[in-house]
């Protein structure tokens, strides 16, 4: 099976400089195409996307700037998991971004990274019921709790996923690795508009990032920058095109270091028991 | 798949099970904030033996004997919504239930006879009349996860020695074994235990307005 960052154009800093590669053309998703995709191995269902990272590091924000640059052409849904009751989903619902009634809530309780990895049913059970409602969807996104740097989406409930640092986290971050900042399908270096205020190198904190990722692909955004919104926005339509057209596996980040087993040609990770109790931040 | 009901038991009881229970510390989180005293679990434990968990096991032992026989459930889930007056336990308890049923369709697919919706006794109950859980163990399977969900609460909410939440888990089971053999008789949904705690009813629905909780029931 092809490897994924091989389908889906690196989307790096590189690219800010204004090359039109990294952005599809509108008629790469045309929204009347999805549901007549037909081809072997092709997704039928919509594109769940996970988006992860630390706490206040701009999960929701990145959300809505999602919606409001894609929902016009293509059907969002969006699920958030929120430890303490349905903050971030009022959030969204406020900021107008869309129709309020595609913006639902599952709250985790104490645990938010048992509910996108251990046991994903609650989320799974809620993407599902989105997706019967408003059939049909073309991306659901996810928004997990807010949890420390270990925290990934299991492939059972995700296709792929972004995991979100920002430069106020500090610039060592990206350096320090981890299965999300590692092997999420994208690493995003958010807020880059404060970089200047926090003392920041966003182009090493990036440099650090693709190493740390042996080349998959690193957004540095920030919602007030037009040219990365945009960069993201076509990240979004390229991981669309790839799970319609069924060129897109799932793969798990984590939490185990890549490793091969007898007879495997691609290096994997495993899922593990989540069966600890651990301080989560914030 | 034919395990013994043993097997059976241990496996629903087992907190690893994949239903989205994690979210409920039936209703402690609510009751410690209203002042029941950590040193009091064990007493809130001996209430709900006495009084909740014997309508839920009532419900699953009736849900698993009218499955058997391939009769509807409908008025056990009546029964049932009677004698549990809080809505937010029977919201909680349709959302367990709707995990479960996820679980059971993938172990017993197209086997399951309660519909969307229904609370986890009824579908804990058809799962026993499918997979072969006899009445007792399901009884005691009820009560048991009653208590272990909320000492495994404690642990985050008020941490403690866990080794004396344990105690207390089968210090509770202790407590309800007396009432296993009416329960596993029951055979008449209207003969369903009517055993309320307002005490407990009430903690539940603090439980479900509590601002920044940590358990969702
Ligand atoms: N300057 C700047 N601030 C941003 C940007 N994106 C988000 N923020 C701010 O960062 C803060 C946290 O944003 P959220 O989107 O709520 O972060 P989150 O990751 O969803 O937070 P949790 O769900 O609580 O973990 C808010 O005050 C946002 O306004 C950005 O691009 N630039
Ligand atoms: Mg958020
Ligand atoms: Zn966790
Ligand atoms: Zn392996």
């Amino acid at each position: 099976m092809p490897e994924p960052t091989t389908i889906v154009p690196a989307v790096t800093t590189e690219s800010a400089d204004g090359r039109r590669s990294a952005d599809a053309p509108a008629s790469a998703v045309d929204p009347t195409s999805v549901s007549t995709v037909s081809r072997p191995g092709a997704a039928r269902r919509a594109l769940r996307l996970g988006v992860a990272g630390p706490v206040g590091t701009g999960k929701s924000s990145l959300i809505a700037t999602v919606c409001r640059a894609l929902a016009r052409e293509i059907r969002l849904g969006v699920i958030t998991n929120d430890i303490f009751t349905d903050e971030d989903a009022r959030f969204l619902r406020s900021a107008g971004v869309l129709d309020p009634e595609r913006i639902r809530a599952v709250e985790t309780g104490a645990c938010p990274h048992t509910a996108i990895r251990d046991d994903v049913t609650a989320n799974l059970a809620a993407v599902e019921q989105l997706e019967v409602d408003f059939d049909p969807l073309d991306v659901v996104l996810v928004e997990s709790g807010g949890d420390n740097l270990t925290a990934t989406f299991s492939p059972a409930l995700v296709d792929a996923q972004l995991f979100v640092l920002d430069v106020a986290g500090g610039g060592d971050v990206a350096r320090k690795g981890g299965p999300g900042i590692g092997r999420a399908d994208l690493l995003v270096v958010n807020k880059i508009d404060l970089a200047p205020h926090v003392g920041v190198d966003v182009e090493q904190m990036v440099a650090d990032g693709l190493e740390a990722r042996e080349g998959r692909p690193v957004l540095a955004l920030s919602r007030h920058r037009e040219e990365t919104v945009a960069q993201l926005r076509s990240w979004v339509l390229n991981m669309l095109a790839a799970h319609q057209a069924g060129l897109h596996e799932p793969q798990d980040p984590g939490p185990m270091a890549p490793h091969f087993h007898a007879g495997e040609v691609e290096p994997h990770t495993h899922d593990e028991a989540h069966d600890h109790d651990h301080a989560h931040q914030g | 798949m034919n395990v013994p009901s043993t097997t059976l038991a241990m496996m629903l009881a087992d907190s690893r099970l994949p239903i989205g229970a994690h979210v409920s510390s039936n209703a402690l989180e609510a009751a410690l904030l209203g002042g029941l005293s950590p040193g009091r679990i064990g007493e809130y434990l001996a209430t709900r033996m006495d009084t909740v968990a014997r309508v839920e096991a009532g419900a699953a032992v009736l849900a698993r004997h009218l499955a058997q026989r391939d009769q509807p459930l409908a008025a056990l889930h009546a029964e049932w919504a009677a004698r549990t007056p809080s809505r937010a336990q029977r919201r909680i308890a349709a959302v367990l239930g709707d995990g479960l049923r996820r679980l059971a369709d993938r172990l017993w697919p197209g086997s399951l006879s309660t519909d969307a919706g229904s609370p986890r006794p009824l579908v804990l109950g058809a799962i026993a009349a499918i997979a072969g859980l006899g009445p007792r163990d399901l009884a005691r399977l009820v009560a048991y996860d009653d208590a272990q969900t909320v000492v495994a609460a404690a642990l985050k909410l008020e941490p403690g020695d866990p080794r004396q939440g344990t105690a207390l888990v089968l210090e509770a089971c202790a407590r309800f074994e007396p009432h296993i053999d009416a329960l596993a008789a029951l055979q008449d949904p209207t003969l369903l235990p009517s055993a309320g705690a307002p005490q407990i009813e009430g903690w539940s629905e603090d439980q479900s307005v509590l601002p920044r909780r940590l358990f969702r029931a």
